[in-house]
């Protein structure tokens, strides 16, 4: 077998119309072969869309997809070095497990003993071993999808297409099933392109995520980068809690690693000029900024006023027990509001009254500007 | 269905309702079935049985050859009615214009079958003199006789009349389908073809057939198209009606009466049969299998 190219999926300016309605605009990434790959964003933003047009469902209306450097435009799925693991509904009714995972292996016209071999490995890797004879109605919902991903895996194919497999499971079972969908990724070493909605299904498996909404491509990046730099506001306010400030430049310092300062109307707070690299502000330009709302800390009265931390004033509201965590919600001047979120611990000091005048910081680092 | 609340009384009222409709509504079909294997036929005041007018129904060349026309009409009928029904079914569900394939699809149920038949008449006749219009004209003889009554036009009739049915049919049996199978299919590498017969053909198999036995009833059913449309054959259902007109009902009238009352029971009978059978063993083989399955 001839080496393949590192890229393995190269979408290249991909649209899709149906009719007026522009479902997806002028995409482009690329994915490396063995990279878990995650397509994240809001329902109806055109993840499903861009999957099916990879894995040749529809065709683009504008665009090319590119596997292994291969144009694929023009053929159809069973052409494609792809396999899909649908939502739900794709089991085979009317064959039993095995006959469901031997299916693709069989249209090879593969030996029969080699079939049986790949078909019962493939169940052990999928944990359903001893499950051969079962009907798909005689099967849960979590042993049903790894009966597709079994099918899918059998075939070794290159690129493993998702479409948000785990959606119709309880949040118990999807929670496991991410992190065997990761151990069997890494163990079969292909590229899987997985569509989510959840944020929390995308954080634990993925190499690198796509952020996709209203058709387009927003960010893409490592899930430590989406989540702790976000580069566009949308990604921001859709991953993770981060609480969001607006306001106007007021200053920009000329000297390189300077602050730009924002006017939020009740107060003056600094951004480190390195997490404003690559944007492009002048004075009187009106910006967000955005705050994870666990790097938001409730300021002692008294508390140290520095450089390396920025405050505003605000009005207590409430506290919300979240389990593992605490939510203390906060009213800014401007009406908006914001939440600070803690770590539960037993031993937690008493918070603020309500109504009761506060200050809110954070390190000035943990800011992230956003052009409006 | 049933539950706790529901009252004895109520429910066996209501089963003894649908069993008295369906009785009353069978009732003279079964009479005639009765008097047909009667030697001395309706009216006698004594009952001796017999199947001496089956015989002599099937000893009829006339009316064994009607039979046989009927059975070819049916079975070309079933060969294209079938289809073109799975493949209009096939496009509703694809296509947005749902409203327009069922109006169109449906659309012959509304022509009363007279205005039919006698349309197409009309529309056979005036087409057969085009062709031979243009025939003459340009010398081409082959094209003279296209539109002649005969066996095309009875099965464009008999296609017209059936083709609802079947649509309907297999579009039923079609709607608990899930179109991602197909999907799923084409993601194994089956071809369009490959994905159709080998996924959601065997799903869809119960209503092709019920639609493929549709017909063949229907056929059977069916007199005043043919009788306009048939040209120098006739059918099973022409001779019954033709001698009803002429002579009344006769003892090889009933006779043959309860040959199409009989078929038609059969196989209506062993369809419902087949699958109340196959239904309750599938049941029973999932209640076996499924008390081990843990959920993960």
């Amino acid at each position: 077998m001839s080496a393949q190219p590192d890229t393995a999926v190269e979408v290249d300016g991909l649209s899709k119309n149906y009719g007026p309605v522009a479902a997806l605009s002028s995409v482009s990434f690329s994915i490396e072969s063995g990279q878990y790959f995650v397509l994240l964003g809001p329902s109806g933003g055109g993840k499903t869309t861009l999957l099916r047009l990879i894995g040749g469902f529809i065709r683009p209306s504008r665009g090319r997809v590119l596997l292994h450097g291969r144009d694929v435009g023009d053929e159809p799925p069973n052409r494609r070095p792809t396999s899909m693991v649908f939502q739900s509904y794709a089991l085979f009714p009317h064959m039993s497990v095995e006959r469901n995972v031997a299916y693709g292996l069989k249209l090879r016209k593969m030996a029969a003993p080699e079939i049986g071999r790949r078909v019962a490995r493939m169940l052990e890797l999928v944990g359903l071993a001893g499950y051969e004879a079962r009907m798909p109605h005689e099967l849960s919902g979590g042993q049903q999808q790894r009966v597709q991903l079994a099918r899918s895996l059998v075939l070794e194919s290159d690129i493993l297409l998702l479409d948000e497999p785990l959606a119709s499971l309880d949040a118990k079972l999807r929670k496991d099933m991410c992190l065997e969908l990761k151990h069997i990724q890494e163990k079969v070493g292909i590229t899987f392109i997985h569509v989510t909605h959840n944020q929390e299904e995308a954080m634990t498996i993925a190499d690198r995520i796509a952020i996709i909404a209203d058709g387009r491509l927003v960010e893409e990046g490592t899930a430590r980068d989406v989540y702790e730099r976000p580069r566009r506001r949308f990604t921001a306010e859709f991953i993770g809690d981060n609480n969001l400030l607006h306001g106007t430049v007021s200053a920009i310092a000329a000297e390189p690693g300077g602050r730009v300062k924002v006017d939020l109307g009740y107060a003056e707070v600094a951004v480190d000029a390195t997490v404003a690299e690559g944007t492009d502000v002048a004075a009187g330009d009106a910006v967000s900024l955005s705050v994870r709302s666990e790097l938001v800390e409730l300021v002692a009265p008294g508390g140290a006023e520095d450089g390396a931390r920025q405050t505003v004033p605000a009005t207590y509201l409430e506290e919300v027990y979240l389990g593992l965590t605490t939510s203390h919600l906060v009213r800014l001047p401007d009406g908006s509001e914001v939440a600070v979120r803690r770590i539960s611990e037993g031993g937690d000091a008493a918070p603020p009254a309500p109504g009761q005048e506060v200050r809110i910081g954070w390190k000035t680092p943990s800011a992230r500007l956003h052009v409006e | 269905m049933r539950d706790d609340y529901t009252s004895e009384l109520g429910h066996g009222l209501k089963w003894a309702y649908l069993l008295g409709i369906v009785g009353a509504l069978l009732a003279p079909v079964f009479y005639v079935i009765y008097i047909s294997f009667n030697e001395f036929g309706f009216g006698a005041r004594i009952y001796v049985f017999t199947v001496d007018w089956y015989r002599v129904v099937l000893g009829d060349k006339m009316l064994v050859a009607s039979l046989e026309w009927t059975i070819y009409l049916a079975l070309a009928a079933v060969a294209t009615a079938v289809p073109m029904g799975l493949l209009s079914a096939k496009l509703y569900k694809k296509t947005r214009y749902k409203v327009a394939i069922v109006t169109l699809m449906l659309a012959p149920l509304f022509v009363p079958a007279d205005i039919m038949a006698s349309s197409l008449l009309v529309f056979f006749r005036h087409l057969n003199g085009i062709f031979e219009l243009i025939g003459e004209a340009l010398g081409w003889a082959w094209l003279t006789h296209w539109f002649e009554l005969g066996f095309f036009t009875a099965l464009v009739g008999q296609i017209l009349y059936t083709l609802p049915y079947a649509f309907v049919v297999i579009l039923i049996t079609m709607s608990r389908y899930h179109p991602q199978q197909t999907e799923a299919a084409r993601s194994c590498g089956a071809t369009a073809w490959q994905a159709f017969w080998h996924v959601e053909f065997p799903q869809i198999r119960a209503g092709v057939f019920s639609a493929c036995a549709f017909v063949v009833i229907l056929s059977f059913n069916e007199a005043t198209r043919t009788a306009l449309l048939k040209g120098g054959f006739d059918t099973f259902s022409n001779v019954l009606v033709s001698q009803m007109l002429n002579v009344g009902m006769s003892e090889e009238s009933y006779a043959m009466a309860g040959i199409m009352s009989i078929g038609a029971m059969t196989v209506i009978g062993s369809i419902l049969i087949y699958t109340l059978v196959r239904s309750e063993r599938l049941e029973r083989e999932a209640r076996a299998k499924a008390e081990p399955v843990m959920s993960t």
